[in-house]
């Protein structure tokens, strides 16, 4: 029998670990260990091969492939997998597939948006790079108790080890630990995958937050991924019985979910600790002194993770204080004995609901942030804007709840006068255009001179025209084809020619003039651009400039409203000199050689293009200019204290707090030409 | 009798190592000498000869204690490229940590283990450069952007590791002998001598002859073993900070495996039945056809992970590197009368300094602090590595007005990887503000006080002195002594220098 319109199901359900197989043994959460992973049907091919990624189970430690998986066979499609083992490779190939896929899917539905890898940056300089369609993982491809993510290959490697075990009760001595079965450890690394997609240049420490922001926001996502599972959670809360005001609970089982297996656990030691007297969890009390003083970017991305943390369970509070009060007849105390189910139920709901909503807040929040050398006070802004883009109304205040916790910890974004919701929101533009039969109309709330208006009637076209040829596409390939389009420019097919944002606006305006653009973007589209260590431009006489991340993204808010918007980065490079006498100059990078004491400080802003609205509504700067110098004498500079700020960390403290590892093995403060996240996680 | 109350402390300067020379003195009557290793990065028997010569006319060829701290080609280098000078010396007494008692059957069984993977790092170094060699390496990484960066760094990470490797394995007259030990210390161990001792940590040595008036503190090793054990099971605690060697025992398994040898069970993660043989590829190729298809996939093949797990060997090598660091026998050598110290710590490295503070040295009140806070002069750990001095454990408690610190580094003749990780700013920052400017480099050339290499170490040693008062300044200028430039070959170069930096410690 054979049939062609065959409907396909709509889910995939797998088993796989809670947390890792070290939580099987205990009889106490044996039961919740094991959970199935919801996903969304697709195609798969032995290994398993999906359209996101594909599994490829060779050791080269052995030289050996391991029999692949195939997923579609009939006994193990209605089991709904492989029953979780440890001694079954093909076990492992498919709690990847599921801890991946789930992680993916996650960033789809906040971001509104599909997943995309980084592309692979060739040699050729013509090509320059070439579209990744799958992530590859290796669940066993290292020897050694780590793993990490490979920006070069576009893979996870996964490594195994033999453990004495950290201890006795949940680990047999000397047996082999896989970290490829850690539900937490695919879902940081996979994260790093998909956070190296949208911003390549976050790998790039240019400051002592950066890294740690990789790492941390790797985490964060793990760490709120875990408890978006309610079998979890109930589990846990019905066991507290009548400690239920005891909020730590969410806190130390955080922990544990990351100590499992070693290495992974500090970046959550920040949250609290067993106090070794009492012998019981405390939440660590912050020290805003930390973010001032640490720099490792483990011990520094902790301090986030922390903060994160801090929010969600202020969050969580504030969600079941009705429940406990009507369980306790607003006494507070609970009677003695087991608690009710239906109540364990409700709590676990709420927990899992907020923690669906701080991993949405937290990744959407990446749209909203610069497109370079992030600090995590830019992170908190984005969090903030993003949010109320989206919620217009938030009853269970959960922006304040955020804001708290980081000014708890010592993090405030700079250039900022006061801490409210106010000013944390990126500043709102309007810069609209209308085509009416009187020809085109143009309003903005801010001052703008002709040549800049001309700009931006440009950029509003361009934007719109991408906005509705990829609308409807659906097929990520084809999603990046198009986009790559308009990004280059594509003139090798006069049927379907697209210029692109250089062609537009090099070719209409024919010498660089303005100053209203410069200053809205921070970066140096003005005359004299050269004087600042900006490349001009291969074909035109005008300053190099690149674009990154253009992306049409549509969201649904709880409300029923639909954003769609397209966010798109514009980057451009200056070569900087620090010299003897403390002066800053400049140098033309890729064109002159490197002075001693010279670097690149790269520049750049993300902008937010409302598609419904057809206006432009944020511009998020890292600027290359000094924007504030130039307002008052109307002179174009180098942002100094973002040059001193980098050259400090680059060339002093950074150099100094790296790890042993990164000192011994890696190339100054960059890795990025070894396996930065190898290195990373070396420390 | 008269009490000893003077040392001189004479530095070789070979290169990066230690070689210490001790020559005590009551009055002016020299009544004891002590060597404290020989060693230095890299040197042929040609070039080493004038210093161990150097040493033999200084003692007049006889050495009343001969200490080795720990089994680095950095700390017995010479004693392999001289053993026929060393073997004419006449030799009282040879100290070592209780470590390196081969007799007893704990130290065996953990060489043994340890040897395994000395081994595994060595092979692992040869694989990796062949790999470079036979231009694997820049294959695998062609067409990407920045190939060349990339495979630059590949070749500095192989060096590296490769320089670990030599640190911990160099065989006999280039025979690769892993396992065992480092010739020089094979070496040092069938010198003739009157007495041998394992020193033990907490032990106080005294009453040695022509040695009245000073005690020998054995602050390490700590008693490692028990360490090891005691690091487990602490919550959090992460597996890459765990100094336990186990973590490394698969990835020894595969570097050591035999190629053409089918896989053993102990080798394998799985059992048999999901190991694809290489031999049934062909037959059974239904089976792997995707995975296989994919990995070898021409035009895939930068994706390719067939050498990346070897670079694992990093991590294993700055593991054994920490390990046979704390084994170094340290030692705080006190004039009594005074009770003024002078610190000879090896390359002990943090777990080590942390472990000295919980000695009960049963005689009086005495701290370990206390030893600390006396010390005048300070032989620097590591050289001057950020692990090798412990900050508030150590340093910080180094508060004696007439403190002075030699450091045995020298960027001319140093291991890759070293000029990276020493010198530690912020040790030689706090060294400086301690000794005024008394701190004295092996070779202070190329050596940068910044890393915008905008100003030398030996300008802010210089800026740092003058601190000193007059009384000081003419003190440290009468006890240090710089002796006159000597020809040495190297390398098929001649160059002058002086063969040491002597400085005499007052000891009353």
């Amino acid at each position: 029998m054979k049939t062609t319109s065959k409907r396909k199901p709509n889910f995939r359900k797998l088993r796989a670990y809670a947390f890792d197989p070290s939580l099987s043994l205990k009889l106490d959460t044996a039961e919740v260990n094991e959970i199935e992973y919801t996903l969304p049907w697709e195609d798969l091919e032995k290994g398993p091969v999906g359209s996101y990624i594909e599994v490829i189970d060779y050791d080269p430690t052995i030289d050996r492939y391991y029999e692949a998986v195939d997923l579609n066979e009939p006994y193990i499609l209605v089991e709904n997998g492989i029953r979780p083992s440890e001694s079954n490779p093909k076990f492992h190939q498919q709690m990847v597939y599921a801890v991946a896929m789930t992680t993916i899917k996650n960033f789809e539905k906040a971001l509104g948006r599909k997943v995309i890898w980084s592309t692979r940056l060739l040699s050729d300089t013509t090509l320059y790079e070439e579209y990744v369609e799958k992530l590859r993982i290796y669940p066993h491809a290292l020897r050694e108790p780590n793993a990490y993510y490979s920006p070069h290959k576009k893979a996870i490697l996964f490594g195994y080890f033999r453990s004495k075990a950290s201890s006795l009760d949940i680990q047999m001595p000397d047996a082999i630990v896989f970290t490829c079965l850690s539900h937490d450890i695919i879902a940081h690394e996979v994260t790093h995958a998909i956070l190296d997609g949208i911003f390549r240049h976050y790998n790039e420490p240019t400051n002592p937050d950066v890294l740690a922001f990789h790492e941390a926001f790797a985490d964060i996502v793990a760490l709120f991924q875990h408890f978006t599972f309610p079998e979890v959670l109930k589990h846990q809360i019905a066991r507290t019985r009548g400690n239920l005001k005891n909020q730590n609970l969410l806190g130390q089982l955080a922990q544990e979910f990351g100590s499992a297996i070693g290495g992974y656990g500090s970046l959550r030691d920040a949250i609290g600790k067993v106090n070794p007297k009492t012998k019981e969890w405390e939440p660590a009390i912050p020290n805003p002194q930390d973010y001032k003083r640490t720099m490792e970017p483990h011990v520094r991305g902790s301090i986030l993770v922390a903060a994160i943390f801090d929010a969600f369970l202020s969050i969580y509070k504030n969600r079941v204080a009705d429940l406990l009060r009507i369980a306790t007849g607003g006494t507070g105390i609970l009677p003695e004995g087991e608690l009710h189910p239906d109540l364990v139920n409700r709590m676990a709901k709420e927990a899992s609901k907020a923690a669906k909503h701080v991993l949405n807040m937290c990744i959407r929040a990446l749209d909203y942030c610069p497109p370079v050398d992030i600090t995590f006070g830019d992170y908190l802004r984005a969090i903030i804007t993003a949010d109320i883009d989206l919620i217009k109304n938030d009853d269970q205040e959960y922006r304040l709840a955020f804001i708290d916790a980081f000014r708890k910890r010592g993090i405030y974004p700079t250039g900022i006068k006061t801490l409210s919701i106010d000013s944390l929101k990126q500043k709102e533009l309007d810069i609209k255009f209308h085509k009416s039969n009187q020809g085109r109309s143009f309003s903005s709330n801010i001052d703008m001179n002709d040549t800049t208006k001309e700009y931006m009637a440009i950029l509003n076209k361009y934007l719109k025209e991408y906005g509705d040829d990829i609308k409807y596409v659906t097929e990520r390939s084809e999603i990046y084809r198009i986009t790559t389009e308009y990004i280059r420019g594509n003139y090798d097919n006069p049927s379907g020619l697209v210029q692109g944002l250089h062609q537009r606006w090099a070719i209409t305006i024919e010498e660089p003039g303005t100053e209203s653009l410069s200053e809205m973007t921070g970066l140096a589209f003005h005359p004299g651009f050269e004087n600042l260590g900006i490349k001009t431009d291969d074909q035109f006489y005008f300053p190099r400039f690149s674009i990154q991340n253009l992306r049409l993204l549509s969201r649904v808010g709880p409300d029923g409203n639909l954003l769609n918007q397209v966010v798109f980065s514009i980057f451009q490079k200056s070569g900087v000199v620090m010299n003897m006498d403390g002066t800053i100059g400049h140098f033309i990078p890729e064109v002159d050689p490197v002075p001693p004491n010279g670097f690149v400080m790269y520049g750049g802003c993300t902008l937010l293009f409302d598609l419904d609205d057809n206006s432009l509504k944020y511009i998020i700067s890292k600027p290359i200019i000094d924007v504030e110098k130039y307002r008052l004498d109307g002179k174009y500079e180098v942002d100094e204290d973002r040059v001193r700020a980098q050259y400090n960390f680059q060339f002093n403290e950074g150099l100094e707090e790296r790890s042993l590892y990164s000192k011994y093995f890696g190339v100054g403060l960059n890795n990025n030409f070894n396996e930065p996240f190898a290195m990373l996680h070396n420390h | 009798m008269k009490k000893i109350n003077r040392c001189k402390v004479r530095m070789y300067r070979a290169g990066t190592g230690d070689c210490f020379l001790l020559k005590f003195y009551a009055g002016t009557r020299r009544k004891f000498t002590m060597l404290i290793d020989g060693g230095v990065w890299q040197g042929s028997k040609e070039y080493l000869t004038p210093f161990v010569e150097n040493i033999k006319d200084a003692t007049d060829g006889k050495i009343d204690l001969l200490v080795i701290t720990h089994e680095h080609r950095d700390h017995v280098l010479m004693f392999d490229r001289c053993s026929e000078i060393f073997e004419t010396f006449e030799i009282d007494q040879l100290w070592f940590g209780w470590t390196e008692d081969d007799g007893d059957p704990e130290v065996a069984a953990w060489k043994e283990k340890y040897g395994d993977k000395k081994k595994a790092l060595s092979f692992a170094a040869d694989r990796m450069n062949q790999l470079i060699n036979d231009q694997s390496i820049r294959m695998s990484l062609a067409g990407n952007q920045a190939e060349n960066e990339m495979y630059d760094a590949k070749v500095l990470f192989s060096d590296v590791v490769n320089g670990f490797s030599e640190l911990h394995a160099a065989g006999f007259d280039g025979q690769k002998i892993y396992k065992g030990g480092l010739k020089g210390m094979e070496v040092v161990k069938k010198l003739k001598v009157n007495k041998v001792r394992y020193c033990r940590q907490g032990e106080i040595i005294k009453d040695i002859k022509n040695m009245e008036g000073v005690k020998f503190y054995v602050l390490g090793p700590p008693n490692m073993y028990q360490q090891v054990k005691k690091e487990h099971g602490k919550e959090g605690e992460s597996y890459d900070h765990n100094k336990d060697l186990e973590v490394n025992d698969l990835f020894s398994l595969s570097v050591l495996k035999d190629e053409l040898e089918p896989l053993k069970d102990d080798i394998l993660p799985f059992d048999r039945e999901f190991v694809i043989e290489n031999d049934q590829m062909g037959k059974e190729c239904f089976s792997v056809s995707n995975s296989q298809i994919r990995y070898e996939d021409p035009m895939k093949e930068w994706r390719r992970i067939d050498h990346d797990w070897l670079y694992s060997s990093g991590n294993l090598a700055l593991r054994m590197n920490s390990l046979t660091n704390n084994l170094s026998l340290a030692l705080a050598i006190e004039f009594e009368e005074s009770k003024k110290v002078m610190l000879f710590p090896g390359d002990a490295e943090f777990g080590s300094w942390e472990s000295w503070h919980k000695i009960k040295w049963h005689q009086g009140e005495l701290k370990t602090e206390d030893l600390l806070n006396q010390t005048v002069f300070y032989k620097v750990a590591h050289h001057l590595s950020h692990n090798g001095t412990a900050a508030s454990l150590g340093l910080e408690m180094m508060n004696h007005s007439d403190l002075v610190a030699m450091a045995t580094l020298d960027f001319t003749n140093i291991s890759n990887g070293w000029k990276s990780t020493m010198p530690n700013r912020k040790i030689v920052k706090e060294l400086l503000k301690r000794t005024k400017g008394r701190l004295i480099l092996l070779n202070d050339e190329e050596v940068y006080s910044d890393f915008e290499e905008r100003e030398l170490i030996s300008t802010v040693i210089e800026k740092e002195k003058a601190r000193m008062n007059d009384a000081e300044k003419y003190e440290f200028d009468r006890d240090f002594d710089i002796p006159k430039s000597i020809k040495v070959k190297t390398k098929g170069q001649i160059i002058e220098k002086p063969l040491y930096y002597e400085y005499a410690v007052d000891g009353r």
